[in-house]
């Protein structure tokens, strides 16, 4: 805790610089919530309003998606950035919604953040597990930054990614058809089609998505079981190959669908079709389904 | 006041649904919602269900009537409402509060949405008092008490391992009467809803919202609101609809379904124009909706402060914290 | 019949004696389009089930086109295009070929059978292979029977 308190007076002594010296126009990090095991992003434009930013084990939102409210400002934007935040960044870069140059990266070490909701559920006194979306991150820190917050970390060892196996998708893929069905039918019956899971993942940066649109007549705001598919099926081969696996749509999802079930098994597949690949490494990278390979497995022939 | 042991709640439930569909607060996988009475349902009796029974009478999805074209000629044909009457065991007082909004906008000022009507008249109400407060719960600072449903036929509470209804109305008493050899008569005293932690202070804030407008406050607390549809699909008191149509060749089915104002669609004009382009104006009309516009309009509140925005919302945007700043505003 | 028609059909259960499939295909407008024009030339039969929906690629086939076809209740949906190398515009069916690996796959692990989606090179000249796959196809979704999973029933439901 008390390097984490120490930590968050140098966020705030640095993103005050930052507003100060007009390096850049706003910074994005983090503030309290509303009760102690919640915070929220704080998007700061005065450096006087700095004395807001925290940093505990409840900072939990990934900030990059708030990048695209300065898509058409002149001024650069400072973000604080773990790993799962610099994916994000990443991938909005990668996906030309903003220029690097526009972005101050201050890099964060991230020691994995707590489940809110077990907290809210067990209690201040109690022992709160890590949010599950932190128990299986494989990059807590920022790889690249400009700036840099806390213990001078040895230089991040290249990031290589492996084939990734998720055991959850394993067992799933272990059962009958009609058991598959019913299972993805009973998550997807309770789909509010709020689109928080749209709303705050990096890789939904339409500007005009066939979900908000029905004069398009793609979808329909009725909500049903086929059409909550259609958005669910979409949606997850929408992000294929550029979803960073930051479990933010998941995590907020108000009625709690494992929405990373459809994420992981695509991602699953392109590491073992096409090769290890980790979206929102580095935005030179060629994008599995942007690209291909002759060689390719064939299936089709 | 007639109490039944808890343990023989279902029997009680059983002799109800004889009579009436019954709805009870369940708990389903890792949500709590209100379900048709079964014998196996899981209850949840110790805290709110995430999803109101809103949804009972202005469903999310729900076909209003039928058309036909042929050539020249257009056809309509109503829907027959289901002719079921309904009882909902267990609404919480900020619920039940949430109805009363529905009724002014569905039933009130000479506009009578037939829909809602039906099942409203065909419903009966069983409310069940707070004993306990969650953490985002703050009811009372929206003029709701969480031991009286305002508006039900029968006031429940949840005592000692057992349940003592009182009836609030006379359809109420005659249910009461047809349960009276499950139940026994006895007083229990009712206690004082605790725990609350969050108060944020109502007084003076609609008329002051008035006049903000302008104020460079939303702009302020928009920035970090994502624009998604997670606070108005929870919320109980939510209202706004969309009509839309499902056309099959010369047929087709008219149907409303629930909208959200935190959408760009929601204001956008057939001619591009959108008066309300960004989050900022968006977040200044859900909020001022609440807690100025309707005021003004039905003289109460559109928020019952159930607290349900407050734990689905991705941001931590709570309204509460919105009531706060609206206080210390200039 | 057109194509609005051969989507919009009652519910399965109906006639069930009497039942057909119903085949979407997706077919490149260079060759795949080309090789079912040949077979109808050559008087080659095949199976009255599939619906074909000419795409100038197959790299055009949206997987969002393929969800929806399954929910206006087709029984199969069938992407066809050059073989790997022959595209008209160079490279358009290496993405569709790592595209429908990875959604072959997906849709299987939520349920589908895979022989409701399938994917297959048919050049302008393999008329007899496209009679071939259309027969073959057929007979594995008849032997399946109608598809009810991702299907809009709001229709049937208010119907009734």
């Amino acid at each position: 805790m008390g390097t984490m308190e120490q930590l968050t007076l140098q966020l705030r002594e640095t993103a005050r610089e930052i507003l100060e010296s007009k390096k850049a126009a706003a910074v994005i990090g983090w503030e309290m919530g509303t009760f102690w095991y919640s915070t929220a992003p704080a998007i700061l434009t005065r450096p006087e309003e700095t004395e807001r930013l925290v940093w505990n084990e409840y900072c939990l939102n990934n900030l990059a998606k708030y990048l695209l409210d300065f898509q058409n400002t002149d001024e650069k934007v400072a973000i604080f950035a773990r790993g799962c935040d610099y994916r994000g960044i990443n991938r909005l870069i990668q996906d030309k919604q903003i220029d690097r140059d526009k972005v101050l990266i201050i890099g964060l070490s991230c020691p994995g953040m707590k489940d809110d909701k077990k907290a809210r559920e067990l209690g201040q006194n109690a022992d709160i597990p890590l949010a599950k979306k932190c128990e299986e991150c494989t990059y807590p820190d920022a790889l690249a930054y400009d700036l840099w917050v806390g213990e001078p970390k040895e230089a991040a060892k290249p990031a290589k990614a492996e084939a990734k196996v998720f055991p959850e998708v394993e067992s799933l893929e272990q059962m009958t058809a009609d058991d598959k069905y019913e299972n993805f039918a009973a998550n997807y019956e309770k789909c509010l089609r709020c689109y928080a899971c749209r709303n705050v993942c990096p890789a939904c940066s339409c500007r005009e998505c066939i979900f908000g649109n029905s004069s398009k007549e793609w979808s329909a705001k009725a909500n049903n079981l086929s059409e909550n598919m259609f958005f669910a099926l979409t949606r997850a081969l929408h992000v294929a190959g550029r979803c960073i696996q930051c479990g933010e749509c998941e995590r907020i999802c108000p009625v709690n669908i494992p929405i990373m079930l459809l994420n992981k098994k695509i991602i699953q597949d392109i590491d073992h079709l096409f090769g290890p690949y980790d979206a929102g490494l580095d935005p030179e990278d060629k994008m599995p389904l942007g690209s291909f390979e002759f060689t390719d497995p064939e299936e089709f022939m | 006041m007639f109490t039944v042991q808890e343990s023989e709640i279902r029997d009680l439930l059983n002799v109800l649904n004889k009579e009436y569909k019954v709805f009870v607060p369940a708990k389903v996988g890792d949500e709590s919602k209100f379900v048709p009475y079964e014998d196996n349902v899981e209850f949840c009796w110790d805290r709110n269900v995430l999803l109101s029974v809103k949804d009972k009478f202005f469903p999310q999805t729900e076909p209003l009537y039928k058309f036909k074209t042929k050539r020249q000629n257009l056809e309509i044909e109503p829907l027959a409402p289901k002719d079921e009457p309904v009882l909902l065991f267990g609404v919480r007082s900020c619920d039940l509060q949430a109805l009363n909004c529905l009724d002014q906008v569905f039933l009130t000022k000479g506009f009578v949405d037939e829909f809602y009507r039906t099942k409203r008249e065909q419903a009966t109400i069983v409310a069940l008092g707070c004993n306990e407060a969650e953490d985002t719960c703050f009811c009372t600072a929206m003029g709701v008490d969480p031991q009286k449903g305002h508006g039900a036929d029968i006031q429940a509470h949840w005592l000692q391992g057992k349940f003592a209804l009182e009836a609030l109305t006379d359809k109420g008493q005659k249910i009461i009467d047809t349960l009276k050899s499950y139940l026994k008569e006895e007083n229990l005293e009712v206690p004082e809803t605790k725990g609350f932690q969050l108060q944020p202070d109502m007084d003076g804030v609609p008329e002051k919202l008035k006049g903000m407008f302008d104020s460079d406050l939303w702009t302020e607390v928009a920035r970090k609101c994502l624009n998604c549809g997670a606070c108005t699909y929870i919320c109980p008191t939510c209202h706004c609809f969309d009509m839309s149509q499902d056309v099959r060749g010369e047929e087709g089915f008219k149907y409303r379904c629930w909208d959200s104002c935190m959408f760009e669609e929601y204001t956008l004009m057939a001619g591009g124009h959108n008066p309300r382009p960004t989050k900022k104006e968006r977040v200044r009309n859900r909020f001022l909706h609440k807690l100025c516009y309707f005021p003004e309009r039905y003289n109460m509140l559109l928020c019952t402060g159930c607290g349900r925005c407050l734990s689905v919302c991705p941001v931590n945007l709570h309204i509460t914290s919105i009531i706060d700043k609206v206080k210390e505003a200039n | 019949m057109s194509v609005n028609e051969a989507l919009d059909q009652k519910t399965p259960t109906e006639n069930l004696e009497n039942w057909q499939p119903k085949i979407l295909v997706f077919a490149c407008n260079w060759c795949t389009y080309a090789g079912a024009d040949l077979t109808g030339l050559s008087r080659l039969q095949y199976p009255a089930t599939v619906r074909i929906l000419r795409v100038p690629c197959s790299g055009r086939v949206n997987p969002q086109f393929v969800i929806k076809a399954f929910q206006k209740g087709v029984d199969a949906v069938l992407v066809c295009g050059c073989h790997p190398g022959d595209c008209h515009y160079t490279t358009g069916n290496y993405f569709t070929r790592r595209r429908f690996l990875l959604m072959r796959r997906l849709m299987e692990y939520i349920g589908m059978e895979p022989e409701r989606l399938q994917a297959s090179w048919v050049s302008a000249a393999e008329a007899q292979k496209f009679q071939q796959l259309i027969t073959e196809v057929t007979e594995q979704i008849r032997a399946l029977g109608p598809n009810r999973k991702l299907r809009d029933v709001q229709w049937e439901q208010w119907n009734n």
